[in-house]
């Protein structure tokens, strides 16, 4: 739905063959995160690209590294791509927390890439990419994944990326063969989406939520000038999940946690 | 006369939490260090239990200046202090997790969880909250009422024996009839009623 009015567009025969397989047989992802994982009636079904939709320091980042870390524990290779952050920086930053594991990353259980470097070297324009740009750039993501077997992927974030897409359609297409292609090999996958704060809306084009086989909106509400974090699932094919809205602490020692928010007054 | 008040305190205190697993107890604010003395002195007499202190009523650092020979030797009682950091005044102190506000009410049941939940072995696990009457002058009367009874329900299927105080001049209608639901058993302290 855009604001002059309502687009149809047609599935291919690969498409909707993709999306049939994906969406048959719902083994989880554990996200680590314990109440997390109750939320979502036991984690995310392996093969679904969550939209984890944020305001700036509302820890999509840090959500998404524990994610993967989390994963990589138990045997399952990741990889996060990262767009908004310098890669020393946000290891560095990452290094802060307990669970956190250097050697994960020394050993190629987590890979963090720096997707601008990827861009560089595909030689493709900073500001704006074409189809065939959009193209390449997909495909050397998916051959990344595929060659280093990775069970669970971030893109920090998608918001970024579509930055760069020309066009809504361009947008539509990049997430949903992207999405696709790594539910196809058993891959879950977090985009980060930056949004505003203290607006309702989950990405920044409007067409990422429509995509996505799930949507977790991290935010935050004001009591007496405190802010308090909050994490909710707006949406999650193929789970019974939650509802209700949680607050959510963000420790050193035990990185993300969440308890039910209480909702009386201010 | 001061220590007849503490001796009766601590003996009521006994009886009360050894039959009931949550109590309340109300009490005048000049009363106060009367009790938080019977208190230390009861989980002192109770090393091989686990406790954890929830101050709002006064700073952490206070506590130990008074109370801390009686809290150096056994090291079975953690704090939690929600009023220190909001004061801009702290120390860290290992066995003392300080909340940043006593409005976030959220992030202080997580810590008091969190602490019991790294217990190990068969232990029996005590909860004081120094005071549920001191939390309102930092939140609103249904904010509080809704912690508190978040927080009994959690520590009733964590088997967690809780002990809430209430200073009376502080106290709200809504905070009182809570604390009555919510409690066992409750004692209400004057200085002759023992």
């Amino acid at each position: 739905m855009v604001e002059d009015g309502v687009y149809a567009y047609s599935k291919t025969h690969e498409e909707g063959k993709m999306e049939e397989e994906h969406m048959m047989g719902h083994e989880i992802c554990k996200t680590g995160i314990d109440e997390l994982d109750r939320k979502l009636d036991g984690g995310i079904p392996v093969g679904n690209a969550v939209l984890m939709v944020g305001s700036s320091g509302s820890g999509k980042t840090t959500l998404s590294m524990q994610f993967l870390v989390d994963g990589a524990k138990q045997g399952e290779r990741g990889v996060f791509f990262t767009i908004t952050e310098p890669l020393f920086k946000l290891t560095k930053n990452m290094e802060n927390f307990d669970f956190y594991d250097k050697k994960l990353i020394e050993s190629g259980m987590v890979n963090i890439i720096d997707l601008r470097i990827i861009s560089d070297r595909l030689g493709l324009d900073t500001e704006k990419y074409t189809v065939e740009d959009a193209s390449a750039l997909l495909d050397v993501l998916k051959d990344i994944a595929d060659e280093l077997n990775v069970k669970r992927l971030v893109i920090d974030s998608i918001t970024a990326l579509c930055y760069r897409l020309q066009s809504n359609e361009m947008i539509r297409n990049f997430i949903f063969k992207l999405g696709a292609s790594l539910a196809s090999m058993g891959c879950t996958t977090i985009l980060t989406s930056e949004v505003p704060p203290n607006e309702i809306k989950y990405s920044q084009y409007g067409i990422e939520e429509f995509i996505a086989d799930g949507i977790i909106c991290l935010g935050d509400i004001d009591r007496r000038g405190d802010i308090v974090r909050t994490l909710q699932i707006i949406k999650m094919r193929g789970v019974a999940h939650s509802r209700t809205k949680s607050a959510m602490s963000i420790s050193s020692k035990n990185g993300i946690e969440l308890i039910p928010l209480l909702k009386s007054g201010g | 006369m001061a220590t007849a008040i503490i001796d009766g305190l601590r003996e009521r205190i006994s009886s009360a939490i050894s039959v009931s697993q949550s109590v309340g107890i109300i009490l005048p604010g000049n009363n106060h260090s009367d009790l938080i003395q019977a208190l230390f002195e009861y989980m002192y007499s109770k090393p091989e239990a686990a406790w954890v202190y929830v101050t709002i009523a006064k700073p952490y650092g206070s506590i130990v200046k008074q109370f801390g020979d009686m809290l150096a030797d056994e090291g079975n009682i953690r704090f939690i202090d929600c009023v220190s950091r909001a004061l801009g005044r702290y120390e860290i102190d290992s066995n003392c997790i300080f909340v940043e506000s006593p409005v976030q009410l959220e992030k202080m049941l997580l810590e008091i969880m969190n602490i019991f939940k790294d217990l190990k072995g068969d232990v029996q696990k005590y909860l004081v909250i120094d005071s549920l009457s001191s939390l309102l002058l930092y939140n609103d009367v249904s904010l509080v009422a809704e912690f508190f009874t978040h927080l009994t329900n959690r520590a009733k299927l964590e088997d967690i024996h809780s002990i809430s105080l209430s200073i009376e001049e502080e106290m709200e209608d809504n905070v009182n009839k809570i604390l009555y639901l919510r409690s066992d058993k409750i004692l209400k302290v004057r200085e002759s009623f023992i």
